[in-house]
């Protein structure tokens, strides 16, 4: 993006990477900033969102652009597109991910960790009740999305999964 | 006052709420299905969460996801707009058990207005006309032609059990009642396992009026006046207005003071809606309480001023209410058009896809509350409606005529609307001299008699 020779894209690379920075100096998962025509969102853990509207071109950075008024067909999301063919262990549940089942006990996985489908890989608390979320494929661990203690929604992505 | 929100809806409705929040500076958490994604309102909202797959028993009903969205995202109240779990009980309760504020009246008047029974005792202590009929349940045919005679002809004969005009007859003498009762027994004893009847009297042609209410915790309720919905379709409405056409206003003020006595009796507090039917005579009766925000309360804006979800949100956050009676008046006609993603060409088929043209009408006098835009797609999963259009003008020939050039100038493509049924109402004379009821479009349109129960 910042060799972009294009009009001036909808936001600035080095703000962007300021807030990377500063996201990752204060331990921040996620900067929501909305300014007017522009919004800048940024999560941390494997998941990058930024939105912005749709009438002003926006180059690739954006896994997930979420139009408001724009006048273009809504296009489903490209997923973010890992290097190699990987599985994905997706959150079933909203609730707070969970890498180990106690404080003082080891993660459930790490990278490198091999799964069958009835691994436990983590829980997910959603109203005081903690659930097991199991691997359903079969492989090793490739990538971890997510920090402990961070608020998963349905559907995100929390492993990836390179087959066996 | 909250400091942020969770709208536990999707389309029109989710976006009215997150302006209101954002006219009283409330932060807006906004929850989606995956069919959802991506949808413009999700923009609108300080943060969107993900909470289920496409049908909406695992989204947008899946209590224990969307209390978790609440708790995780540190919101103070919940907005459930209509539908879905608007009227649930059990949710509100949990709600705010979770110390999540329902914005919505109490989980226990909901609960005892929700059960008809307890509905109808409500409304008999408050002194509020019912539909005569049995008190109970009638056992022997001796016992239906008394309280048919005493209620006088036509008569509806329904199952106890019943629902969705199964189980139900009309009869308009003694003949066609003992015929009538036999057969709606066998029905309801096939369809239920339960034979057991009740007798009604049968309203023809009636009009469905309502009554807007809004009431405060700390004892306060007032009425916002009616509008009528009369102009439905197999029980969905597609035209509401305020006030109501050809309504003696002794017959308004009735209405109006009896919905606030029900409510009253009933412990009822936030916005709410007392439905009743009107006959030929004017005598109106009691049907039932909405206990939500409804899809036409946009009329009720309109003509008396007033925006009823933010006094929701206002109202449960404690406050009082700043309106007094005295204060409601009627200011001009408002009328309101559904426009459903619907083919009316079509019997009414649902017309899922993606909108690829959309203009629309604006002007003096108009206001559009719409989820869509160009490009949007219309899922599958969930009610019709696409948008709400709206004319406001001083009187109700005013109104229609500019609703006629809304219409004319809403462009829609990609989705069949019911915006061509719309333009066919608002050029028919019966319509443009109010004379409207809840058979109007199967009589005059779909070429329908009026569809009567079992006949």
């Amino acid at each position: 993006m910042a060799e972009n020779k294009q009009p001036p894209g909808p936001f600035d690379v080095r703000t962007v990477r300021e807030l990377v920075e500063l996201m990752d100096k204060f331990d921040l998962s996620e900067v929501d900033l909305n300014d007017g025509g522009q919004r800048i969102r940024l999560r941390r853990g494997g998941r990058l969102v930024a939105t912005t509207p749709a009438l002003l071109t926006t180059p690739a950075l954006a896994p997930t652009a979420i139009p408001s008024t724009n006048s273009q067909p809504i296009a489903p999301p490209p997923p973010a597109a890992p290097s190699r063919k990987l599985l994905e262990i997706k959150s079933e549940l909203v609730g707070t991910f969970y890498a180990k089942p106690a404080p003082d006990k080891e993660d459930y996985v790490k990278v490198g960790s091999r799964v069958s489908p009835d691994t436990v890989v983590c829980k997910v608390e959603a109203m005081k009740i903690f659930n097991d979320i199991t691997a359903k494929c079969t492989g090793t661990i490739a990538e971890i999305c997510v920090q402990n203690g961070q608020f998963v929604e349905f559907d995100q992505v929390l492993f990836r999964v390179e087959p066996a | 006052m909250f400091q942020r929100v969770l709208i536990a809806n999707r389309g029109e409705i989710a976006l009215r709420v997150i302006r209101a929040c954002r006219d009283l500076g409330v932060g807006v958490v906004a929850v989606y299905s995956t069919a959802d994604r991506g949808a413009p309102w999700l923009a609108l909202a300080d943060e969107a969460v993900c909470i289920g797959p496409p049908p909406a028993a695992e989204s947008y009903l899946k209590v224990p996801r969307i209390i978790a969205a609440g708790e995780k995202t540190n919101v103070d109240a919940l907005h459930p707009g209509y539908g879905f779990l608007a009227e649930n009980a059990d949710f509100a309760e949990m709600c705010r058990e979770c110390n999540i504020e329902f914005i919505g009246p109490p989980h226990e008047a909901m609960r005892k207005l929700g059960n008809k029974n307890e509905a109808k005792k409500i409304a008999r202590q408050a002194k509020v006309p019912l539909v005569p009929g049995s008190d109970g349940l009638i056992t022997t045919e001796d016992e239906a032609l008394k309280v048919a005679r005493q209620i006088g002809y036509p008569v509806l004969i329904k199952a106890a059990a019943g629902g969705g005009g199964r189980g139900m007859r009309v009869a308009r003498n003694d003949h066609s009642l003992v015929a009538g009762y036999q057969s709606a027994r066998q029905e309801a004893e096939a369809a239920f396992k339960d034979g057991s009847v009740f007798l009604e009297k049968y309203l023809e042609q009636p009009r469905h009026i309502e009554v807007q209410l809004l009431g405060d915790q700390h004892g306060n309720m007032i009425h916002l006046y009616e509008r009528d919905c009369s102009l439905q379709r197999r029980h969905q409405k597609l035209v509401e207005e305020s006030p109501a056409p050809n309504l003696p206003s002794r017959t308004r003020d009735e209405m109006c003071k009896a919905a606030v006595r029900l409510a009253r009796q009933a412990g009822y507090y936030n916005a709410g809606t007392c439905e009743f039917l009107v006959d030929r005579q004017n005598n109106f009766y009691f049907i039932e309480v909405n206990s939500r925000i409804q899809v036409e309360h946009p009329v009720t804006e309109l003509v008396t001023g007033i925006d009823l979800v933010r006094e929701q949100i206002r109202i449960a956050a404690g406050e009082k209410l700043k309106i007094r009676q005295s204060d409601v008046v009627q200011r001009g006609w408002a009328i309101e058009c559904r426009i459903n993603a619907e083919d009316p060409s079509n019997n009414f088929q649902p017309s899922a896809g993606t909108i690829t043209r959309w203009q629309s009408p604006g002007g003096p006098g108009i206001r559009l509350d719409t989820q869509a835009v160009a490009g949007y797609r219309v899922p599958p999963n969930y009610d019709s409606l696409v948008a709400k259009l709206l004319s406001h003008q001083p009187t109700r020939a005013e109104a229609i005529a500019v609703m006629r050039r809304a219409l004319g100038e809403f462009v829609v493509e990609g989705i069949r609307t019911t915006i061509p049924i719309h333009q066919k109402i608002f050029s028919t004379s019966a319509f443009v001299d109010g004379q409207v009821d809840t058979t109007f479009i199967e009589r005059v349109f779909l070429g329908q008699g009026a569809s009567e129960p079992g006949m």
